[in-house]
């Protein structure tokens, strides 16, 4: 251990623990705090950092299971998130970028998911949290919160390649032609159940992946497998948000 | 390689890569996109391998991968097509199916006795007495064995991918190319697949003008259009190998298995060339003329030195042609019609000056003293099958066959399109294709080359109509505008038999008769009892020649006789093609690690990891297990519960679900408190368990089984799409992590990390329900007492897990807090007579059965198994499930499922049972008559090794009946 | 591998579903007799023809009805439940008891 790590940031730190942090130190991961959270900043030092960027562009995985994220169920869901200044979307399966820059995703016509974007512009899911349960707590007015935060963990699969390495995953087509941005499906990816949200960073294809969370590490070894033809790697926070910053 | 021609013969080979390999520990030579076989064809070795069943010499038979003739071993796989596998340098080939070397095969002394092995010969000859055939059966197995599995192998890495098209073309000959050409407009993405190394099909090979120059011309042509198409993919080298519902069609290329989904689906597979049946028509030597053909034109083999063409149709004069182009001597071409209607190309043939023979027949091939063809005695045909007595013997080592062809049919058959016999072409015709399934080229009986593309066009416009890409008027279709190539029936049979109808099985015309009159009469039984199409060539050459023997030995049509299920896959496939990167995914608790540094021996419950026990290396698994439990029961354990599901029912008609779907009644329910939720189906059975806490008026939080959660979740979505009633019903299973910290000491630990609770016996009762935070985590607090101490279920969100798990051990280390697995809290609810769902129940278990009933509403109007429970209850019980001790030290313990006897009779078994360190004896659950069910009788049950236990029926619980611990 | 239409998800492949049994109304519990609820229970119609089915679509738990010719096995149409059931009007009484 060399005096640098003593400033690294554990990811023990905070109580809420992605379930792969172990497999994120064993790849030299480098941790950020955000809020009360810890998550990935990168897997190098600072001087690679491009290197990373250039995975993420081509094929990376990032896991982002300790970022904000919400749900919402019932029929009048979709009128309060109306009234709580988002847009909601008419067709179920899509998704769309508010203007607070968060992601609103229309599962049906009464079940909604909300995730944070990854500059942190927003602080729509904590918000929405409160207010959720200040209003809704009797549950008598038809609005639901759902435990997104922890009952799906949340991955990207970023760059050119991903779609191909999906098609070794998933049986929907999901070819930039077939899959456009904001277009979500719930299907089996690897045998496990998931949302698969098609949301670009900038220029970079970006696919999120919201899966039981109890899954995670099968999940993150089989993509991990799946990426290695296209010489895929984890990726971290920091490559992704340069991908949202670049023009 | 004596037998090599010069260019432009040979289109596959690279002469510029000369490659070396071995065959039978021969060095060969050959070049660099040469086959095994045409690489030994080129050095005069004709003999490739040895028969299944009479250890006959073979040779090339199709060069097209078809048959079983070329099957060879390699030091890692057997079974290797040699007319398909290209050499490497330094492989290593060898024959296999045989006894001493490939040339001396003492196994072949088996055919001198050929007639007295009759079909079914060994089953019938051994099956009696009983317990023979187990004997018999290794080495007859050996002598019919086929190549040597290397069990050292490591397998290859295979894998599968999904693809999509609009359309799929498969078989990439003239009529595939023009369809995906056809068919490529617009947007639309097309698939071409071949199994070949390169496109062409025919147009490689095949002559189609008396010149023999127009196919190359067009195939040039189609590659370049091919080529410049961006929406055509091709695969090549790639084999489809079946067809499956909805155009899903599995395509295997190197180790990787596709999943191409089409929206159409255009088979072009082309047909395969048929033998004609006649005396030694086996022999090395005897080949289809596209074998010849294709051995002159892909590889630059000429095949033979003096040839004889036994042809029914107008292409075997072509092959005539094609060989004398390429040096061969034409012996004669014995032509089975009488009168036949030339074309251009068998004009010129004839007016080359060759020897042609009408209305005569090959009737035998001989081989003098060597392992090949030597001559053929042809012979003048009266009838139909029927030769003069006397013949002419002409020499030749090479006999090419051109009596016509089979439809590729399977996967037409597959997709369920019928299967017909057109008499006047004597030939197989597929019908009734499904509405996304199309046909071109010869496939559809269509031989002539303007023809085929002409056809191949109207079905692409067809396809691109229905996609809405086009809206083009449509040609009518094509019928074949010149005669078809079949021979009605090219098969001759021979008073001393070895007319071939099925080389892989070593099937004679008289198998095939004899099978009928042993009463095989369907073509189905025909195939299960001759084993006429079960080898690896799967009846590609025999289900023509098998069909029209089986239809006039039974006097019936060959339409009506049929042929049988062309399964898939179409060709054989390697294990690892369907095994290889399959997904079973599991399912971790976000202690799981914390579990293994603890060093837990972790057992697999569906899909979740689970700790059996935490394992201590000074200790017998036993002793640990035991020491959990004692620790429980004495102290404080922790054990982890997250894989328990977890449903959350809000709104406000949440209770009165519940009270339909649960036994109990829950209108009532206070809140802040938990109740027991028994689960029966409609047949009153019972499924699942758990608790229902309330935490609000509209609010209810209800546990199930590990196993049973996504179960219990789809069937309350499934009621509630039925009863519509108001409540949001969300599987939060994964959501929440769960401990169950249980023991006298669990209130001291919580205690110290939970001060927003007042955790009192008064405060906070037994089957309470509070929210509060553990060590800062935001917690859900059950009282709920499953191994019947005071206890506490605490569900924290799914990623503070660990957390919480760090934080209970750290507190409760004072207190020598120990965890504890699942077989420690098998015993501590079995002495606590709970019962576990699927274990203590079977798919017959109804409430009273199980001494439930005290969890069954009486009151209430419904509940999802109400009717047939109060039906059940009319009748008398049949068994019940009781509690059992066993006194007796030294009896073995009995396990799950051993039986219950009386008077020699099974009466019941038992459904849990284990050595209880509390009380220091065997306890147990059994089912058992209701008139041995009360307390103090006394059961016998059938242990371990047979012995006689006798158990004593006991009230449960066994531990604490009175229940105080856990309502300390 | 089959497809099937989910009124949700659209076209996905037979893989992603569950099936759910044969669609039929439930009788009155309080009012059949005992061997028309023994049919209910256990017996299936198993009819050679058009008939109604239940099926969820696993990843999103979404059960809805298809329509499928069990002769030819095209499904012709697929449907949600609540083209055949109705919300009922629940009287919330009793009120839950309060804690003693």
């Amino acid at each position: 251990m060399t005096n640098e790590d003593i400033n690294v940031i554990a990811p023990t730190l905070a109580t809420r623990r992605s379930p792969l942090y172990r497999r994120h130190l064993q790849y030299q991961a480098r941790f950020t705090q955000v809020g009360d959270n810890v998550v990935v900043d990168s897997y190098c030092n600072e001087t690679s950092i491009n290197d990373e960027i250039d995975v993420a562009e081509s094929m990376g995985l990032c896991d982002l299971s300790t970022l904000d994220r919400i749900g919402f169920k019932g029929i009048n869901a979709p009128k309060w998130l109306d009234s709580e200044k988002f847009h909601v979307p008419v067709l179920a399966n899509t998704a769309e970028k508010q203007v607070s820059q968060s992601l609103l995703i229309k599962l049906s016509a009464h079940e909604i998911l909300v995730l944070s974007d990854l500059l942190f512009h927003s602080k729509d899911v904590k918000r929405l949290y409160q207010n959720a349960v200040e209003n809704h707590q009797n549950y008598d007015q038809q609005v639901y919160t759902l435990p997104r935060n922890d009952s799906h963990c949340w991955l990207a699969v970023t760059g050119t390649n991903a779609s191909k390495m999906f098609s070794k995953l998933c049986a929907v087509d999901l070819r930039s032609h077939k899959f456009a941005q904001g277009a979500v499906a719930q299907t089996s990816l690897a045998k496990t159940n998931a949302i698969i949200i098609r949301h670009d960073l900038n220029k970079t294809p970006c696919f999120y992946i919201l899966s039981d969370i109890s899954g995670l590490e099968f999940l993150w070894d089989c993509l991990l497998d799946a990426m290695s033809e296209f010489n895929g790697a984890p990726v971290g926070l920091s490559a992704l948000q340069t991908l949202v910053s670049s023009k | 390689m004596k037998s090599r021609l010069p260019a432009p013969y040979g289109r596959l080979i690279n002469r510029q890569k000369p490659i070396q390999f071995t065959f039978e520990n021969r060095t060969i030579c050959g070049f660099s996109g040469d086959t095994i076989a045409s690489a030994l064809m080129a050095n005069q070795q004709y003999l490739l391998s040895r028969s299944f069943k009479y250890h006959r010499p073979r040779g090339v038979l199709t060069m097209a991968g078809q048959d079983a003739n070329t099957l060879v071993q390699l030091p890692s796989s057997p079974n290797v097509l040699a007319d398909k596998q290209v050499i490497e340098d330094g492989m290593q080939v060898t024959g296999q199916n045989y006894s001493g070397s490939l040339m001396r095969d003492w196994g072949a002394l088996l055919g001198v006795f050929s007639r007295f092995l009759p079909v079914g010969f060994y089953y019938k000859a051994f099956f009696k007495p009983r317990g023979m055939w187990e004997k018999w059966a290794p080495l007859i197995r050996k002598k019919a064995g086929l190549g040597v599995i290397d069990q050292a192998l490591k397998p290859a890495y295979h894998d599968k991918q999904y693809k999509f098209f609009d359309v799929v073309v498969i078989g990439g000959g003239p009529a595939g190319m023009q369809a995906a050409l056809s068919a490529a407009v617009g947007t639309t993405e097309v698939l071409l697949v071949d199994e070949n190394s390169s496109l062409g099909g025919a147009l490689n090979y095949s002559r189609f003008d008396s010149d023999g120059l127009y196919a190359s011309d067009l195939l040039q042509k189609l590659l370049n259009d091919i080529a410049a198409n961006p929406n055509i993919t091709v695969m090549t080298d790639a084999v489809c190998n079946g067809w499956f519902a909805d155009n899903w069609l599995p395509i295997i290329k190197g180790n990787r298995l596709f999943k191409v989904r089409a929206i159409h689906t255009i088979l072009c597979t082309g047909a395969l060339e048929q033998p004609a049946l006649f005396h030694n028509n086996d022999l090395p030597g005897v080949m289809m003329s596209s074998a010849a053909q294709r051995l002159l034109h892909l590889y630059g083999v000429k095949p033979g030195s003096k040839a004889v063409i036994l042809t029914g149709n107008n292409e075997g004069y072509g092959t005539a042609l094609d060989l004398q182009d390429a040096g061969v001597t034409i012996q004669a071409i014995i032509d089975l019609r009488k009168n036949p209607d030339y074309d251009d190309i068998a004009k010129s043939a004839v007016k080359k000056g060759m020897r042609i023979e009408t209305g005569k027949a090959v009737y035998a091939a001989k081989r003098k003293g060597s392992m090949h063809i030597t001559s053929v005695e042809v012979r003048k045909l009266i009838s139909q099958g029927i030769c003069s007595d006397h013949g002419e013997i002409i020499a030749c080592d090479l006999l090419c066959m051109s009596v016509g062809y089979t439809p590729a049919y399977q996967l037409a058959c597959q997709a369920g399109a019928q299967l017909s016999y057109d008499d006047a072409s004597a030939m197989f015709t597929i019908t009734n294709c499904p509405d996304n399934l199309h046909l071109a080229g010869s496939v559809n009986s269509l031989w002539a080359l303007k023809d085929v593309l002409c056809e191949a066009t109207n079905v692409a416009h067809k396809v691109t109509n229905k996609l809405g890409v086009t809206d083009l008027v449509l040609e009518s279709p094509i019928s074949s505008s010149i005669p078809s190539p079949n021979h009605p029936w090219p098969i001759f049979a021979h008073p001393e038999g070895k007319e071939f109808v099925d080389y892989d099985e070593d099937l004679t015309i008289a198998d095939i008769i004899n099978a009928t009159g042993d009463g095989y009469e369907h073509i189905q039984l025909v195939k299960r009892y001759s084993t006429c199409g079960m080898g690896p060539s799967q009846g590609r050459h025999s289900a023509l020649a098998a069909a029209r023997i089986v239809a006039a030995a039974t006097n019936r049509t060959v339409a009506d006789t049929g042929v049988t299920t062309a399964r898939p896959p179409f060709s054989a496939e390697q294990l690892g093609q369907s095994a290889g990167r399959s997904f079973y995914p599991v399912r971790r608790t976000n202690m799981h690690y914390r579990h293994l540094e603890a060093g837990a021996q972790m057992l697999q419950a569906g899909a979740w990891y689970r700790p059996a026990f935490y394992a201590d290396k000074n200790l017998s698994t036993q002793d640990c297990i035991n020491n959990e439990v004692a620790n429980v029961r004495s102290n404080v354990g922790l054990v982890d519960v997250s894989t328990l599901g977890g449903l959350e029912l809000r709104g406000p008609d949440a209770g009165e679900f519940l009270n339909r779907f649960y036994t109990f009644g829950f209108i009532k329910q206070p809140v802040g408190r938990a109740r027991y939720a028994l689960l029966t189906n409609e047949a009153g059975v019972v499924i699942d368990d758990g608790v229902a806490c309330r935490f609000n008026e509209n609010h209810f939080y209800v546990t199930a089984t590990t196993g049973g959660a996504d179960g219990v979740y789809q069937s309350m979505l499934k009621w509630n799409a039925q009863w519509q009633l108001n409540v949001d019903i969300a599987n939060v299973t994964s959501a929440y992590c769960g401990v169950n910290i249980a023991g006298p000491n669990a209130r001291k630990v919580l205690e110290k990390i939970c001060s927003d609770v007042d955790l009192s016996a008064h405060a906070f009762p037994y089957m309470g329900v509070r929210c509060g935070l553990v060590a800062t985590i935001p917690a859900r607090l059950l009282r709920v007492g499953f191994v019947g101490e005071l206890g506490y279920e605490i569900h924290v969100p799914q990623q503070y897990g660990e957390a919480l798990w760090d934080a209970l051990l750290d507190a409760g280390e004072e207190y020598l807090l120990k965890p504890f697995g699942i077989e420690a809290q098998r015993i501590l609810r079995l002495e606590k007579g709970h019962i576990i769902v699927g274990q203590d129940t079977d798919a017959m278990s109804n409430p009273n059965e199980v001494q439930m009933s005290w969890a069954v509403s009486r009151q209430k109007p419904f509940f999802v198994g109400s009717r047939t429970i109060s039906e059940l209850e009319k009748q008398p019980a049949i068994r019940t499930l009781v509690g059992f001790m066993i006194d007796d030290k030294s009896a073995p313990i009995p396990q799950e499922s051993h039986l219950v006897l009386s008077k020699n009779q099974m009466v019941g078994r038992v459904t849990s049972c284990c050595y209880s360190p509390t009380l220091d004896k065997a306890i147990g659950l059994a089912y058992v008559p209701p008139d041995t069910a009360s307390e103090g009788d006394t059961i016998i049950i059938k242990s371990t090794n047979g012995a006689l236990v006798a158990a004593i029926v006991t009230k449960v619980p066994f531990y604490d009946p009175d229940a105080k611990r856990q309502e300390l | 591998m089959k497809l099937l239409s989910c009124p949700l998800n659209g076209l996905r492949n037979i893989s992603e579903f569950t099936y759910g049994g044969e669609y039929h109304p439930t009788p009155d519990h309080r009012t059949t007799s005992s061997r028309d609820w023994a049919e209910h229970v256990f017996f299936h119609d198993n009819t050679a023809g058009i008939v109604i089915e239940w099926w969820c679509h696993t990843p999103s738990s979404f059960w809805f009805l298809a329509e499928r010719n069990t002769l030819t096995d095209e499904v012709v149409r697929t449907f949600t439940p609540d083209e055949l059931y109705t919300k009922p009007t629940i009287q919330h009484e009793p009120k839950p008891e309060t804690t003693p």
